[in-house]
């Protein structure tokens, strides 16, 4: 499957070295920079914003089944996610999301939202268990 | 009416203005505090000082149901993302945004921005619609783009240069109001002769702008 990964953060790029394992995986960040440290990455990597739709569409957009989007402001990541989901049908959309609050905004778009913040909360009480709190 | 300005400076300190009266409802926030208290003496009114992508801020500020919702900060991004949440979880009808980038304003509207400004996009349009730049041909349009007002530059380098308007013969397709040289407008008459520098101003229709816009850009052979 064809899959574009937005924003090559810590969490972006890994996820697109775990895709890379068995899908064609392409890599977008507006920052040229953010392109170290991928040694364990085959896929293809582009330097460019993703809300412009000619940089989506030379990324093959529109072969794309699913689209990762990790970029580091949560109002970008939802804007992305619409314009992936209502211009170009993308099948399977995640966007990362600080503040979980803002699923609401992408509620019944199928849109899959990854929380990093709730996760570290519920991997911690699962550790600990709620006697010891 | 029941209108909410979220963010912005000069340009929600104008809408303000224009829209704060008996009629209308107004609520407006802005992220910046200095913006706040600006808006808050200039116009007498109470501004939120709070974020319009915020959901708990827009509560706070009571938006909910609102007519209109426009937003105008500096980040294309988050004007979007204000304008969704108006509408998605607050029930407001119609949303404006302004957006910086002028690529945005048609992804805007295929995402349901209902409408989209951008002051460089309307400057492209108007350039595209009103002037050659070959020539630095300036049209007004009047009557619905039935009539046309000309503003033509005349050159060393055109044919017309040189030329009486008699002999060039436009009198069937424009009337020459007037030809504007060193700053003062002549009423020309047939033997008024064209020098360079000049600016020839006519009046026609649709029609014959284009053969106007020829004749007047020839080239001398």
């Amino acid at each position: 499957m064809n899959c574009i990964v937005i924003g090559a953060g810590r969490l972006g790029k890994n996820m697109a070295i775990m895709l890379c394992k068995k899908h064609n995986v392409m890599l977008i960040d507006i920052d040229r920079s953010a392109f170290g440290d991928l040694d364990e990455y085959s896929g293809f990597m582009e330097v460019g914003d993703a809300l412009d739709r000619e940089v989506l569409e030379n990324c093959g957009i529109r072969d794309a089944g699913t689209v990762v989007i990790m970029t580091e402001d949560d109002n970008k990541n939802i804007m992305l996610a619409d314009v992936c989901r209502q211009i170009y049908n993308i099948e399977n959309v995640y966007i990362r999301l600080k503040d979980s609050r803002k699923e609401k905004l992408v509620a019944d778009e199928n849109v899959r939202c990854v929380c990093p913040f709730d996760l570290t909360l519920e991997n911690f009480r699962e550790h600990y268990g709620e006697a010891t709190l | 009416m029941k209108i909410v300005i979220a963010d912005g400076s000069h340009q929600a300190d104008y809408i303000i203005g224009m829209y704060n009266n008996r009629e209308n409802e107004l609520i407006v926030i802005n992220s910046t505090l200095s913006v706040c208290k600006y808006l808050s003496a200039k116009n007498g009114i109470s501004v939120l000082h709070g974020k319009p992508t915020k959901e708990s801020d827009l509560f706070d500020a009571g938006i909910d149901n609102a007519d209109l919702f426009i937003a105008l900060s500096e980040n294309d991004v988050d004007n979007y993302v204000a304008c969704k949440t108006a509408k998605k979880l607050f029930n407001v009808r119609r949303c404006i945004a302004t957006v910086i980038n002028p690529k945005n304003v048609d992804l805007f509207k295929q995402l349901g921005v209902d409408s989209v400004i951008s002051s460089t996009y309307l400057l492209g349009e108007q350039i595209k619609n009103t002037s050659h730049i070959e020539n630095l041909i300036n049209t007004l349009s009047l009557e619905d783009n039935k009539i046309n007002i000309m503003e033509i530059l005349v050159r060393e380098e055109n044919e017309v240069c040189g030329k009486t308007l008699k002999d060039i013969r436009v009198s069937d397709i424009a009337s020459v109001s007037s030809v504007i040289r060193h700053g003062q407008p002549l009423i020309p008459n047939g033997d008024t002769m064209l020098e360079a520098g000049d600016k020839v101003l006519l009046v026609t229709t649709k029609e014959h702008y284009d053969e106007l816009a020829e004749i007047f850009q020839r080239k001398k052979a």
